[in-house]
């Protein structure tokens, strides 16, 4: 007997291993005609890892004082070995992980998976979104330049809309009139402590319902694609003479992750200044503004909408409207059928929607 | 026999490059946290001799520790201030004319010898030079 398979003994002997890698892994059967899509969910998890990671190795020598945090983070770049990469991870990451993420809504939109009984797991991955754009957003103001504060100010402006509490509610997010030492203090507070620990709790909560729930069964390549749960009584939806998660599909998440990594380094090492402006790259300066001065681009589509209508409060009840659509999307809409081919009406609402927000997207980095 | 060599150089190749992949992410992450070698160097410390009057010491930093300079009846010494028992940073007594390390309680002499207390050792000799005035350390 190998060392290995000894110590795997010794272990299966006290906590009965081979019973839960029988129970989730090999004999956690998965459907016949899962796709590459599905692998999205692994992806991102190995994403926040790499966050939490990179995060945690920028905080050795990130000083969160207004007066420190651009000279830490030139000193990060410039002096510290291999600091640039650790920060450009972290830079790139977080943008990667909020496409990836709009990627596995978009195929769960799709393939209709967020319709019943997965309600609770299409929530809860909306409030990770805007949570993970939240992270982003406070994220943002750390280097504390010329790009981080105007770009906060203008993000954070966009609540005066509001009626009534707009301005005090901007003021409370600011921790004073305008950006300041004290917003830096409690942006890094909300970017490091309390957002992280939210969404690890959130992605807990997730993967609990998908453990509960099963894994839904995609409609393209199935005779069945019409949604049969009736809603009486709790179902895990088994999947019987399906495909093993462990080898099988823990390959295909590999390599997934593995092109995902490859997209990644490939930008950090080709394209290491496509997420920063000039901008980001002088100390700020609160009596001058840049000119231009955009949000990061997965804002953009916001920011637009903002500036086409006549008044802040109807282009921000606009987005409101649409955000709450999307959440209770699987309490509109209640159809059966989940082909996206065979739901008209579905796939021109959502082939609009995205071509809006392109363009919406665009118009605002042109604009 | 032909397909097992196959997947056992197949496995081989997928571990070595396993190795390689996590010594690629160690390697930057190693010299990320490794401690920066600027001052750490033995760059010599210069202050006037005026600033150490007979019975005083002073502290200062070398070589990315803390030293002290004391000036007796029979001349002046330059010694490394850590203890060492612990590390902790010893304090000149002026009315004793010894040195005491708050931490344990260790009592040095003013050459750095073990009085009493914990200390193993006495305090190492830091290489000192005077000149027109200036009292050179290192």
């Amino acid at each position: 007997m190998s060392l290995f398979k000894k110590i795997y003994h010794w272990i299966d002997v006290r906590i009965g291993s081979t019973e839960i890698v029988e129970k989730e892994l090999t004999g956690y059967l998965l459907p016949k005609n899962i796709n590459e899509w599905y692998s999205l969910g692994s992806v991102l998890l190995v994403i926040f890892a790499l966050q939490v990671v990179t995060g945690m190795l920028l905080l050795v020598y990130y000083v969160p004082d207004a007066d420190k945090a651009f000279k830490s983070v030139t000193y990060i770049m410039n002096e510290v070995p291999f600091g640039w990469l650790i920060r450009l991870c972290h830079a790139v990451g977080s943008n990667l992980m909020v496409f990836v993420l709009m990627l596995h809504m978009l195929s769960t939109l799709l393939m209709g998976s967020y319709k019943s009984p997965r309600e609770m797991n299409w929530i809860s991955g909306f409030v990770l979104f805007s949570l993970v754009q939240g992270i982003s957003l406070t994220g943002y103001l750390a280097p504390w330049s010329q790009l981080s504060f105007w770009a906060t100010t203008v993000a954070t402006n966009s609540v005066t809309a509001v009626p009534l509490i707009g301005t005090g509610l901007v003021k409370f997010l600011r921790g004073g009139t305008l950006v300041g030492p004290a917003t830096l203090g409690r942006f890094f507070a909300l970017h490091v402590a309390i957002i992280p620990a939210v969404i690890a709790a959130l992605i807990g909560a997730h993967l609990f319902f998908l453990k509960r729930t099963g894994v839904s069964t995609p409609p393209f390549g199935a005779k069945e694609t019409q949604n049969n749960w009736e809603g009486k009584s709790y179902r895990y939806e088994f999947h019987p003479g399906g495909i093993p998660f462990f080898p099988n599909y823990a390959l295909q998440d590999a390599t997934s992750v593995s092109i995902y990594l490859a997209i990644f380094f490939a930008l950090i090492f080709f394209a290491p200044t496509l997420f920063f402006t000039p901008d980001s790259f002088v100390p700020a300066n609160p009596f001058k503004t840049p000119a231009h001065i955009k949000p990061e681009w997965y804002f953009l589509a916001n920011y637009q909408t903002l500036k086409i209508f006549p008044s802040e409060l109807i282009g921000l009840l606009v987005q409101v409207a649409a955000m709450t659509v999307l959440a209770l999307l699987p309490f509109i809409d209640r159809t059966k059928e989940r082909h996206p081919l065979k739901r008209p009406i579905f796939l021109t609402c959502a082939i609009g929607g995205i071509l809006l927000w392109l363009g919406l997207t665009i118009w605002g980095h042109y604009s | 026999m032909e397909t097992q060599s196959r997947r056992k150089f197949l496995g081989s190749c997928l571990v070595g490059t396993a190795i390689a992949a996590v010594a690629a992410a160690l390697y930057p992450l190693y010299r990320y946290l490794a401690p920066s070698q600027s001052g750490t160097g033995t760059a010599k410390v210069t202050f006037a001799a005026t600033e150490v009057p007979e019975g005083e010491a002073k502290f200062f930093e070398y070589a990315g520790s803390t030293g002290v300079v004391v000036r007796t009846k029979g001349g002046l010494i330059a010694l490394s201030a850590v203890c060492t028992h612990l590390g902790c940073i010893v304090q000149w007594e002026k009315d004793k004319q010894d040195f005491l390390c708050p931490c344990h309680a260790g009592r040095y002499t003013p050459e750095g010898t073990v009085i009493s207390g914990p200390p193993p050792r006495p305090l190492p000799k830091l290489p000192l030079t005077q000149a027109e005035g200036k009292i050179i350390i290192g």
